[in-house]
């Protein structure tokens, strides 16, 4: 069996890690599912779906030496007109580190229940916002 | 106040979502082929994260070209209404409709919007042909001012010699009264548009131009190589005014590029603000 939902956020901030894990193991009971496991993926290309330990220390470590890797002041080749979007291209930086933390995670769900270690949390990565976000959770198994 | 006098509403959710076949007109329409429907609380959220405290919503008429509009008088009346803090609305009107006169005095009347917003390209006439005096002259009975595209423009359809700056002079110089802002920098005439805002103190500009590269770069290039890099903080301070071209460019990095710029603080709170309130309601 495979049980889909979409779950809408409007992000606050140009990065924030926003934390998902609460909502995902709503989706994977309300599914009726009880063994199998259950994937979360975003829909987008500037952010990134990561799993880490939710503290406020460790949130500001991993945006901060993300925002040291890739710079808003480096030289990007993504910055240019884009004919295919009559727009410019202006987001490298998010793309590169949507790159870093992936854009997926996966977890076994087992009677029912995620299965998530006790200090994990799952995050959605937002590189590029404040914007209207959608990640797609879904759980399959019997 | 920080001002942001450059932002396209045609993608902006209102009480009744964009039908597809809409949405689909307007992303072709603007060129702007992948722009979604974006959700007024997104756009709090994203003036709250650029310090932006009010923008000037421009929707665009183009009855008689494209048959339909992006952006309307009504919906920007709307949002204006439901957000009167936030919005200051520009009216747009298609200069070549047979009723542009009573559709313009509506919008400055009945659903009282704040200016003019009119594109040359797109709406395909001359700024200076004298069949636009009557429309010019409305603005000036009720004291709204214009907000021109100048320069080159990206939308589909568009052709740059209805555009060129040196087409405005004619209109600044015949409707002194009249208080016009160049668009984009006349981009990328930026030393012409400079040279029509010294002789012309009715002239502005604003900063919603990025063509190559990303804001600060061409800011650097356009702003600081392009025509000297202290003509505007020291002549031309009083007629800049900031503006982003959201959602074509994006509001964030652009003003973020603003502030960086190596100018006077006094400089960057006139062209943040000061100069879009004196545009929007004259007085020295």
């Amino acid at each position: 069996m495979v049980k889909m939902e979409e779950i809408t956020y409007i992000t606050q901030a140009y990065n924030e890690l926003r934390p998902l894990g609460k909502e995902v193991c709503r989706i994977t009971e309300r599914s009726g599912i009880q063994n199998g496991i259950v994937h979360v993926i975003t829909k987008h290309t500037t952010t990134g779906i990561t799993v880490n330990e939710c503290l406020e220390c460790l949130e500001d470590d991993i945006l901060g030496w993300l925002r040291k890797v890739f710079p808003e002041d480096g030289f990007y080749y993504h910055a240019r007109f884009l004919d295919s979007y009559g727009a410019m291209a202006g987001n490298p930086t998010g793309h590169l580190k949507a790159m870093v933390t992936g854009n997926h995670a996966s977890f076994p769900v087992v009677e029912g229940k995620v299965l998530m270690g006790s200090a994990q949390e799952v995050y959605l990565a937002e590189f590029d916002g404040p914007q209207e976000r959608t990640v797609t959770v879904t759980v399959i198994g019997e | 106040m920080v001002i942001d006098v450059h932002v396209h509403p045609g993608f902006l959710a209102q009480t009744g979502a964009l039908t597809e076949s809409e949405l689909k007109f307007r992303q072709d329409v603007m060129g702007l082929y992948k722009t979604d429907e974006i959700e007024i609380e997104a756009w709090k959220n994203l003036c709250r994260c650029a310090e932006i405290d009010r923008l000037f919503l421009l929707p665009l008429d183009l009855k008689t070209t494209e048959g339909g509009g992006v952006g309307t008088n009504e919906e920007v009346a709307e949002l204006v209404k439901e957000n009167p803090d936030w919005f200051c609305g520009f009216a747009s009107v298609d200069p070549h409709r047979e009723d542009a006169l009573e559709v313009l005095e509506r919008a400055f009347t009945e659903q009282r919007l704040s200016g003019l917003k009119l594109h040359p390209s797109k709406q395909r006439f001359y700024p200076d042909d004298e069949a636009m005096d009557p429309i010019y002259e409305m603005c000036v009975r009720y004291n709204k001012p214009i907000l021109f595209h100048a320069g080159v423009s990206m939308e589909p359809g568009t052709l740059t010699k209805y555009a060129h700056p040196l087409r405005f002079e004619e209109t600044a110089y015949r409707f002194p009264k009249l208080r016009i802002c160049l668009a984009h920098f006349g981009w990328p005439w930026v030393k012409e548009t400079c040279m029509l805002m010294l002789k012309y103190r009715n002239i502005y500009t604003d900063t919603a131009m990025l063509y190559f590269d990303n804001p600060k770069e061409f800011y650097a290039q356009s702003l600081g190589v392009d025509i000297g890099p202290h003509w505007i903080d020291r002549s031309l301070r009083h007629q800049v005014m900031f503006g982003s071209d959201e959602p074509r460019l994006e509001m964030l990095r652009m003003i973020r590029a603003i502030r960086e710029m190596d100018i006077r603080e006094s400089t960057k709170e006139l062209i943040l603000g000061e100069n879009a309130l004196r545009f929007l309601n004259g007085g020295a």
